[in-house]
């Protein structure tokens, strides 16, 4: 045999250090996208080890593998449906018991495993001491000590994967033992379920079945009903002799059995001082401190990401314009030479000028703060005022990314649990003023009628989010959710992981957004040199003119907005032949065209992105209101304030 | 939901001040999503008998922070309010 190939499954629990691992072993030759009709994100890579190639699919970060997410819906079915040869189990070292819990499921499943005792780095800086050759041995799998920050442990990793996977034991993997009452119905329920073929092992059916697992009790009621009828009738059993569900007596259980087995491996030395980690994450989380810093913090982020991006991107249109004496000679100054350079090119670099000095530093940042665990304590002191939109404190942080770009924002709601928090959360981020609606109002309103104007369109902006996100949330079927998170102990975040992350992210927008800008830039060029606009101005006159007091030929450069927001401004003062625009607007109207760009529609780009994520339907329906929106909001405003004024 | 406790001492874990623990007696939470979070506590360790000591309470009435089994985590004060523990004495 010339090629031999493997496929590996890295399963665990959240923050444990499983991306550190994938990337450490795929490097760049990775590839993200959804899980199929899923917005689950799923990672793969390859790599070349010992003359194997091996696919790597890195497995959603989860506690259980029950279905009551999707995240633990795709992983179960995927280590039972596609088999990878043998699953890593990345458990985290400082949180064993709950890491274990884990462990015990996916041993359940009867998969082939090892695992990677991870952040042991860490454990020892809380006083942990863990005998990972005791844990091999009680739990009949090999157990590798590692600190994927540092490399330390990955190739023996490696090595001992394939080396289980060389051996290719057909032995079960010991299985918890859960007390006498289960066990016995457990045993009957497999008894009756000989013969029937199905995915998942008949213990594991069995287990699920008693815990009254969704998924399983379909699937498996419709081989074989009687068999769920006798499980439902056993786990009543089991309710009435323990006074709990028979969901949460497993639970226990299981979770005894992984406490039995921390307790005998690791040793608990507790530092004596609070260490620096905990220090800082109680001030990270005071009352007082906890808010300063936050405020803090977002200032710092959003100045320096506002002016490094402003400069660069200063830089880069001046630089990339600087080629168009060349386009021009080449194509000529007639219509096709418009249609490549004013359409295709300008697109690009459109697109250029966001992406770098915007995008790149933005998700650099929320990686640095998302693996050092900053941002789960800013869920923690933002879940409050999240909840009176009908979401909690994660919501907060798609939310953020917003003010910088709405694409990556729209994306970042897949870490909502469920899917009308992830509907919820992309709907108020869209109406999030990102970098480029920061444009228009700091170069119209803020540089012609001054900053507390700008702040208060700002201000005004912060309202409208919230009270449409209450309204939503009212409006939208379903119940509030709560949160329930995981605070993990504070890091030093992988660099190289950032970087890797960062550099898949911008691809995905790259790949998201590119072409729509291209394409649209190309479309509105050919509308442009076909004389198309002006009667596009006079069709919407009713509305920019009417309706909202505006000039007519708004109408067109609010249609370019829908490319790139600040383009709305920029093509403003290309038809106008100004860009003093104190000169063709009055200050009333600098406020309507400010507000109305800035509400009027999620450009093209955080369309597509809502269009990957929840379909076609609910983005035109968000488009469709959004625009509707800005209008009323544009023409009350255009009243009010000429009374005003 | 009824709030009247049998057994002595079983409280709300919001009624726990910080640094204060408690057995976990139960998790109270209707059907439909509360049903999903209930067995979400479950999976991150609150599960029945289980000694919780509350770290921290959010200010301006947000979440609760607690240690459980070696790992802290953060509960809406909602959802915090089902989970009923056994107070410990001091």
């Amino acid at each position: 045999m010339n090629e031999k190939k493997l496929l590996i499954a890295l399963a665990g629990n959240a923050n444990v250090g499983k991306s550190v691992i994938f990337n450490y072993l795929t490097g760049l030759h990775q590839h993200i996208g959804n899980w199929p009709g899923k917005t689950v994100e799923r990672a793969e890579g390859t790599l070349r080890f010992r003359g194997y190639t091996i696919d790597i699919v890195d497995l959603p970060g989860i506690y259980s593998l029950s279905t009551y997410s999707l995240e633990e819906l795709v992983s179960r079915k995927y280590i039972a449906v596609e088999r990878p040869d043998i699953v890593i189990n990345v458990v985290d070292a400082s949180v064993l018991e709950r890491n274990l819990f884990f462990t015990l499921q996916l041993m359940e499943l009867e998969t082939p495993m090892v695992i990677a005792l991870n952040q042991m780095d860490i454990a020892k800086g809380k006083g942990i001491q863990i005998d990972s050759a005791a844990l091999e041995t009680m739990l009949e799998v090999p157990v590798i000590p590692t600190v994927a920050v540092k490399g330390v442990g990955i190739d023996k990793l490696l090595e001992k994967a394939i080396e289980a996977v060389e051996k290719g034991s057909n032995e079960k993997p010991p299985q918890v033992m859960y007390g006498e009452e289960v066990e016995k119905r457990l045993g009957v329920l497999v008894k009756k379920m000989k013969g029937i073929q199905f995915v998942y092992p008949p213990r594991y059916v069995a287990i699920k079945l008693l815990e009254g697992d969704k998924e399983i009790d379909q699937e498996f009621g419709r081989i074989a009903p009687d068999v769920v009828s006798v499980a439902k009738k056993l786990a009543g059993e089991i309710e009435r002799l323990h006074g709990h569900g028979c969901s949460t007596v497993m639970t226990s259980e299981r979770y005894e059995a992984a406490g039995c087995i921390a307790r005998a491996t690791q040793k608990l030395v507790p530092p004596i001082k609070p260490t620096s980690e905990e220090r800082l994450h109680d001030l990270t989380t005071h009352k007082v401190t906890g808010y300063a810093i936050l405020i803090f913090s977002l200032l710092a982020i959003f100045y320096s990401i506002f002016t490094f991006g402003d400069f660069t991107s200063g830089l880069l249109s001046d630089l990339l314009y600087g080629l168009e004496p060349f386009f021009t000679g080449a194509f000529g100054t007639g219509i096709i030479g418009a249609l490549v350079w004013g359409g295709i090119m300008e697109g690009l670099i459109a697109g250029i000028t966001i992406v770098l000095p915007y995008i790149v530093p933005f998700y650099i940042i929320l990686f640095f703060l998302e693996n050092s665990g900053y941002l789960s304590r800013i869920a923690f002191l933002m879940d409050n005022v999240m909840h009176k939109m009908g979401l909690h404190g994660k919501a907060f942080i798609p939310m953020m990314l917003g003010f910088g770009c709405n694409v990556p924002a729209c994306l970042g709601c897949r870490i909502m649990e469920t899917k009308r928090e992830k509907l919820l959360a992309a709907f108020v981020t869209t109406l999030v003023p990102c970098a480029a609606c920061t444009v228009i109002i700091l170069g119209l309103v803020g540089r012609f009628l001054g900053l507390q104007w700008a702040l208060a369109i700002y201000l005004f902006d912060l309202v409208i989010i919230f009270a449409l996100g209450r309204l939503a949330f009212k409006v939208v079927p379903g119940e509030s959710t709560a949160l329930i998170m995981e605070m993990h102990t504070y890091r030093w975040p992988h660099a190289k992981t950032i970087l890797q992350q960062t550099w898949f992210r911008v691809a995905e927008f790259i790949k998201i957004a590119f072409p729509l800008i291209i394409v649209g830039s190309f479309a509105l060029k050919l509308a442009d040199v076909s004389g198309a606009l002006e009667n596009v101005a006079a069709v919407l006159s009713p509305i920019t003119v009417v309706w909202l007091g505006l000039p007519a030929i708004t109408g067109v450069t609010l249609i370019f907005g829908v490319l790139r927001k600040e383009l709305s401004l920029v093509m403003l003062g290309a038809l106008l032949g100004t860009t003093n625009f104190a000169l063709v607007l009055s200050p009333v109207q600098m406020v309507v065209f400010t507000l109305v760009a800035m509400l009027y529609i999620p450009c093209i780009a955080t369309i597509a992105a809502l269009v990957k994520d929840f379909g076609w339907k609910k983005s035109l329906f968000i488009t469709g209101f959004e625009i509707a929106f800005a209008i009323l909001v544009g023409g009350i405003a255009f009243r009010l304030l000429t009374l005003l004024t | 939901m009824k709030r009247e406790n049998s057994k002595k001492n079983e409280v709300a874990l919001t009624a726990l001040r910080k640094g204060e623990a408690g057995t976990v007696s139960s998790v109270r939470a209707g059907q439909g999503i509360g049903r999903v979070f209930k067995k979400r506590l479950l999976d991150m360790g609150l599960t029945p008998g289980t000694k919780v000591t509350v770290v921290k309470s959010a200010p301006f009435h947000g979440p609760i922070e607690i240690n459980v089994r070696g790992s802290r985590l953060a509960v809406g004060r909602g959802m915090a309010g089902r989970i009923f523990v056994e107070k410990e004495k001091k």
